[in-house]
C-alpha cells in the first residue's frame, strides 16, 4: 500500500465516520447486503475465501487515522498517518521478525497489446514481513511467514 | 495492489514460504524480502482499495524484491494499551518489482534506484506472546 495515500484518507475517513449510515452508503456507493453490520472492514473490498485453521488473526486495533476500522497501522517519522512508534505488524499472537519499509524510485507501466508505455513514480510503497511462531485461527503456535504488499 | 482484506479483517496481508524472507539479521539491520508471482488486486487506488465503490479490482501478479540495510536508531518499544513489544533496528531498504494486471506490465526501475522513507526491522511480541 502506499501509506501517503493513506494519510489522504484519513479526512474522507473522518468525514465517513461522523455520517450516518445511509451517507455513508450513498457517498462510498457501497452495496451492503441486508443485515451486515457496519464494522471492521464490511464495507471493504473482502477476499471471498473461508478461514483456514491455520490462517493469522489481525491485530485488535486499528489506526485512529483511519477511524480504528481496518486492523493495520503506518509508523513513520514524520506521523503523517501515525506515531513513529506504533504497531509494524499486522498479525498478533506473534513472535518473530517484523521488517517494514516505506520506499519510492520509478516504475515503467507498459501495455502488452499495444506497446505504449509511460512513468511513474511510486512513492511510500509500503511492503512488510512476518517471520515466527503465531498463533491462528486454532489458538495453536506454528511457524509462518507472512507478507504485507 | 494489495492481496485484499480478509473476512476477519486481516488487512492486506499474505502467507509466504518461508524461503521468501532470507538473510535475516535484525541486529545489523539486515533482510532481504521478495516472492515471485504473489496473486493480488489492483483496486486501482486506495478509497477503493479500503471502501469499495469504484471500479471493480482487476486480479494480477507481483513480484518483488525488498533489502533492508543500515543502523541508523536502535529503538525498544513496549506499548502495553496496544500490547505489542520489541526491538527494532531503524536504517534503509530498497525495492525492485514487477507486476501484470491484464494487459499491463509493471516493471521497477533497478533497485539500487530506490530509496526509502522509513524502514526499520526487529523482534516483535504481541497478542498471547505479549510479555
Amino acid at each position: 500500500m502506499n501509506v501517503r495515500s493513506l494519510s489522504a484518507v484519513r479526512q474522507r475517513s473522518a468525514r465517513l465516520h461522523s455520517m450516518s449510515r445511509r451517507q455513508f452508503v450513498r457517498t462510498t456507493g457501497a452495496t451492503i447486503a441486508g443485515g451486515v453490520a457496519l464494522g471492521s472492514g464490511v464495507l471493504g473490498p473482502i477476499r471471498a475465501q473461508a478461514a483456514a485453521f491455520d490462517d493469522p488473526l489481525p491485530i485488535p486495533g486499528g489506526s485512529p487515522s483511519l477511524g480504528g476500522a481496518f486492523h493495520v497501522y503506518g509508523p513513520s517519522p514524520t506521523g503523517f498517518l501515525d506515531p513513529i512508534n506504533a504497531e509494524p505488524s499486522s498479525i498478533t499472537n506473534f513472535n518473530g521478525v517484523v521488517g517494514l519499509a516505506y520506499i519510492d524510485g520509478w516504475v515503467t507501466q507498459t501495455s502488452v497489446s499495444s506497446g505504449e508505455w509511460h512513468r511513474y513514480p511510486f512513492v511510500a510503497s509500503d511492503m512488510r514481513f512476518m517471520q515466527g511462531v503465531y498463533r491462528g485461527v486454532d489458538g495453536k503456535p506454528r511457524q509462518g511467514t507472512f507478507g504485507f504488499i | 495492489m494489495n492481496p485484499g482484506i480478509a473476512p476477519s479483517g486481516l488487512f492486506w496481508t499474505t502467507r509466504l514460504g518461508a524461503n521468501n524472507v532470507g538473510g535475516v539479521n535484525p541486529g545489523a539491520g539486515r533482510a532481504v524480502y521478495q516472492a515471485v508471482d504473489v496473486p493480488i488486486m489492483d483496486f486501482h487506488n486506495i478509497p477503493n482499495a479500503l471502501f469499495g465503490g469504484g471500479d471493480p479490482p482487476v486480479p494480477g501478479f507481483v513480484s518483488f524484491e525488498v533489502r533492508w540495510s543500515g543502523t541508523d536508531d536502535r529503538v525498544n518499544l513496549k506499548n502495553p494499551a496496544i500490547g505489542f513489544a520489541g526491538e527494532y533496528v531503524r536504517g534503509q531498504a530498497q525495492m525492485q518489482w514487477t507486476a501484470r494486471v491484464g494487459d499491463l506490465h509493471y516493471v521497477s526501475d533497478p533497485i539500487e534506484t530506490s530509496s526509502s522513507e522509513f524502514a526499520q526491522l526487529g523482534h516483535e511480541r504481541n497478542g498471547s506472546f505479549y510479555p
